[in-house]
C-alpha cells in the first residue's frame, strides 16, 4: 500500500518542487544577485573593501585629523586645535631627528648587508647543486626567518648577557675578556642590528635564488662556452634578468626594516643608542599617551615610507616598461 | 688548421631513456657535418656532450689528439650557437660580439676590432652594429650569436638548430648567411637540425640519426639516393619514399618480383632466405602517363599542386597506395586511371625489418 503511494504522480511532483518557504525565497533572490554581471565584481570585492575602509582608511583619516590637535589621554579636556604646531614641534625636536637618522642608518646597513650577504650565499647555494646535504643546509639556513622576532630578541639578550651569556663565557674562557654589548652605548646599536641581519639574510638568500631561477639557462651556457668571466656573467646576464625580483626583495625588506620595533624594544637597555624612530613613536603614543603629537609623527613616517616605496616602484616600473618595449619589438 | 672530433662508445642515458646509444665515429676536420634526425632522436644531447654541457654516461670524446671528456665547456675552446638566440643584455651588438674576444689576451685591441668588423660585414650587420641588442629582432640576434661564435675563431663551432626560432622570411636570409660563412671559414662545424633542406644545403656530410644511433653517414646526395634503411628513405624527401611490400614469387626456377608495382616478373638476385621484400621508390622517380612494358594501371585518387610547378599525385594500384610527383599537367582527373612505371634503376629493396638489400 505504501509502495503504491510513493510511486503516484502527485507524490513525485511534490518531491521535485519543494514548498516555497520565506527562507528559500530569500536565498533564491540572493543567488540571483550573482547572476548580474555588473554586481558580481562589486559583491566579490566588497568584503575586502569594507575591511580596508574600516581598518585602514578611517583610522588614517582619523589620525590625520588628530595630528592637528593637542590631545593627551592622561589629561582631561586637553583637546585643542593646534594647526600645524605638532608638526613644527617635531621638526624642531632633536631627539626625533636623531631617531630618524638612526633609523636610516639601521635600514641602510641592515638591508645593505642582508642583500650583499644574501646574494653571496644565494650564489653559493645556486652553484652547489650537487653538494650532498644541500636541502638540509638550505632548510637550516632559513630557520632564523621563521623564528618570531620576540623570541629572537630574547634569545640574543641571553646570549649577550654579561654574567651568564654564552658569548661572554666564550670570550672569557678563550681570551679572558668580558664583552659588554647591549650595555655599551657605542656598540649596542650594532649588536642589535646583527640580530636583524641574522634573522633576515635568509630572506634575501631566498630572493636571490628566485632571481637566479629567472635567468635563462641557454644564456648561462652560452657564457660558459664563450668563456666570459664571472664578473661579466653577473653584469650581462644575471643582473639584467634577476634585478626585478631582487629589487622587489629589497623593497620588502626596506619597508619592513623601517618600522622595526619588536626586536629593538626587547633588546634595548634604557638610555642606549638603539632608539629607532618606531621606539620613540611607541613611547610618545603609549607611554606619554600624547595622541595628537604621535599622530603627527606617524603621518611623517608614513609619508617617508611612501616616498621610499615610490622610488623603488618608479625604478621597477621603468624596468618593466623597458621590458614591455623589448617584447613589442 | 682545425681539429677533428672523435667519439668512442659515447653514451648518455636519462634514467631508462637512452638518448645517445654507444656512438663511435669521427667528424672530419674542416668540414660541415649535419646531424639530422627527427625530434627526440638524441642529436641535441650528442651536441651538448660535445660542448661539455652534458656529462656522458660513458665513453670518450677527443678533439684531435686531446681527450676532452672531463673538460668544462670553457676549457674546450669551442664556439656554439643555440636554438634560443643569446645576446648579452645591456650591450650594443658590436660589444656583444666583442665580449668573448676581450678575454683572449693574445688578440690585440686593433685585431679584435678588425675581426668583429669583418664578421659583422660578412653577416650584413654593420648598419645595426651600434644598436642595443635588446631592440633587435630574433633573426638579427641569432646572427649576432653566430658572429660571436665565429669571431673568436675557435677550431670547432657547434650549431644547435640555429634557425628554428626565426620567422620564415628571415630563415632564408639567415640560411644564406650561414652558407656563405661556412664556405669561407675552415673550422670543423657540427650543425644539428631536424630540417632536411637545411642539412642538404649546408652539409658536406650528413649524419642521419635515429633512436640514439647514427644510422647512416655520407654526402647529402648519396644519403638521399641510397638510404641504408627504411628510416632514411622515409625521413628524407618530401614526401618520403613509397614503401610497398612484395611477395617473392618463384618463376622459371628463379626469384622474381611481381604485382602490384610490376606488370612482368622482375628477376631478383642475392635475396636469400626471404619470402617478402619491401620495394622503395621516391615519389619523384615514379613515372606517370607513359605506357612502358613494365607499366601498371593505377587510379588517381587526388592531385595537388606543390611548390615548383609539380603535382603531388596519390594513386591506387590494386589495393596499394603510392604517391608520385610529376611535372606533367595533362594527367586525367581523379577517378580515372593512368599508366604507372617504377623504373628499376630507381627502385630500392629493403628487408621486412627495414635494412637495404644491395642489388646487382
Amino acid at each position: 500500500m505504501a509502495q503504491a503511494d510513493l510511486s503516484s504522480p502527485a507524490r513525485l511532483q511534490q518531491a521535485a518542487v519543494p514548498a516555497m518557504t520565506p527562507l528559500r525565497r530569500f536565498l533564491m533572490r540572493f543567488n540571483r544577485l550573482f547572476d548580474d554581471a555588473r554586481l558580481l565584481p562589486v559583491l566579490l570585492i566588497a568584503p575586502v573593501l569594507i575591511f580596508f575602509i574600516v581598518w585602514n582608511v578611517i583610522p588614517t583619516l582619523w589620525m590625520i585629523g588628530l595630528s592637528f590637535y593637542r590631545y593627551q589621554i592622561s589629561i582631561p579636556d586637553s583637546l585643542a586645535f593646534l594647526g600645524i604646531d605638532n608638526y613644527t614641534d617635531i621638526i624642531r625636536d632633536r631627539a626625533m631627528w636623531q631617531g630618524l637618522s638612526r633609523t636610516f642608518i639601521w635600514v641602510f646597513f641592515g638591508v645593505g648587508i642582508q642583500t650583499l650577504l644574501g646574494m653571496v650565499l644565494g650564489f653559493l647555494f645556486w652553484g652547489s647543486k650537487s653538494m650532498p646535504g644541500r636541502r638540509l643546509a638550505l632548510t637550516l639556513l632559513f630557520t632564523p626567518m621563521i623564528v618570531t622576532p620576540v623570541a629572537a630578541g630574547l634569545f640574543f639578550r641571553l646570549i649577550y648577557e654579561p654574567t651568564f651569556g654564552i658569548l661572554n663565557w666564550f670570550t672569557q674562557s678563550f681570551f679572558g675578556q668580558e664583552v659588554l654589548l647591549l650595555q655599551n652605548p657605542e656598540v649596542a646599536f650594532w649588536a642589535v642590528l646583527f640580530v636583524d641581519i641574522w634573522m633576515w639574510t635568509p630572506f634575501m638568500i631566498l630572493i636571490t635564488l628566485a632571481a637566479l631561477a629567472s635567468v635563462p639557462k641557454a644564456e648561462m651556457e652560452a657564457a660558459e662556452i664563450d668563456r666570459l668571466s664571472w664578473f661579466d656573467r653577473i653584469r650581462y646576464i644575471i643582473l639584467p634578468h634577476g634585478k626585478y625580483i631582487l629589487m622587489l626583495g629589497i623593497l620588502l625588506r626596506t619597508i619592513d626594516s623601517f618600522k622595526t620595533l619588536d626586536l629593538v624594544y626587547l633588546m634595548a637597555v634604557p638610555g642606549s643608542t638603539t632608539k629607532l624612530i618606531a621606539i620613540l613613536l611607541r613611547e610618545s603614543a603609549f607611554e606619554a599617551l600624547n595622541v595628537g603629537w604621535s599622530s603627527a609623527l606617524a603621518i611623517i613616517l608614513l609619508l617617508t615610507a611612501i616616498a621610499f616605496t615610490s622610488i623603488y616602484l618608479y625604478i621597477l616600473n621603468l624596468n618593466s616598461k623597458a621590458k614591455a618595449k623589448e617584447v613589442a619589438t | 688548421m682545425a681539429t677533428e672530433i672523435r667519439m668512442e662508445k659515447l653514451r648518455c642515458a636519462f634514467g631508462q631513456t637512452i638518448a645517445v646509444d654507444d656512438i663511435s665515429m669521427t667528424f672530419p676536420a674542416e668540414s660541415v657535418t649535419c646531424l639530422l634526425g627527427p625530434s627526440g632522436c638524441g642529436k641535441t644531447t650528442l651536441m651538448r656532450m660535445l660542448a661539455g654541457l652534458q656529462d656522458p654516461t660513458s665513453g670518450e670524446i677527443y678533439f684531435g689528439d686531446q681527450r676532452v671528456t672531463d673538460m668544462t665547456p670553457s676549457e674546450r675552446n669551442i664556439g656554439m650557437v643555440f636554438q634560443y638566440p643569446v645576446v648579452y643584455r645591456g650591450t650594443t651588438l658590436f660589444q656583444s660580439v666583442e665580449l668573448p674576444l676581450t678575454r683572449d689576451k693574445s688578440v690585440s685591441k686593433e685585431e679584435r676590432k678588425r675581426r668583429v668588423e669583418d664578421i659583422l660585414e660578412q653577416l650584413n650587420l654593420t648598419h645595426v652594429a651600434h644598436e642595443d641588442v635588446t631592440t633587435l629582432d630574433n633573426a638579427t640576434r641569432q646572427k649576432a650569436a653566430v658572429a660571436r661564435a665565429v669571431a673568436r675563431q675557435p677550431q670547432i663551432i657547434l650549431f644547435d638548430e640555429p634557425i628554428t626560432n626565426v620567422d620564415v622570411a628571415a630563415k632564408v636570409q639567415l640560411k644564406r648567411a650561414l652558407k656563405g660563412l661556412v664556405k669561407q671559414h675552415s673550422q670543423t662545424i657540427i650543425y644539428v637540425t631536424h630540417d632536411q633542406t637545411e642539412a642538404m644545403t649546408l652539409a658536406d656530410e650528413i649524419a642521419l640519426m635515429d633512436n640514439g644511433k647514427i644510422v647512416q653517414r655520407g654526402k647529402p646526395r648519396d644519403i638521399y639516393n641510397n638510404p641504408n634503411n627504411r628510416f632514411g628513405g622515409w625521413f628524407l624527401g618530401n614526401p618520403g619514399m613509397n614503401f610497398v611490400e612484395h611477395t617473392i614469387v618463384n618463376h622459371d626456377g628463379g626469384q622474381h618480383l611481381g604485382a602490384p608495382l610490376f606488370r612482368q616478373p622482375i628477376p631478383l638476385q642475392a635475396v636469400h632466405g626471404l619470402s617478402n621484400v619491401v620495394v622503395g621508390i621516391r615519389p619523384e622517380r615514379v613515372n606517370l602517363g607513359e605506357e612502358t612494358p613494365a607499366a601498371v594501371k593505377g587510379v588517381i585518387l587526388r592531385s595537388s599542386l606543390v611548390i615548383g610547378g609539380q603535382y603531388l599525385v596519390s594513386l591506387k594500384i590494386g589495393s596499394t597506395m603510392i604517391k608520385a610527383k610529376t611535372t606533367r599537367n595533362d594527367l586525367p582527373p581523379p577517378g580515372e586511371s593512368v599508366w604507372v612505371t617504377c623504373p628499376l634503376e630507381d627502385v630500392k629493396l629493403f628487408t621486412p625489418a627495414g635494412e637495404r638489400i644491395d642489388m646487382k
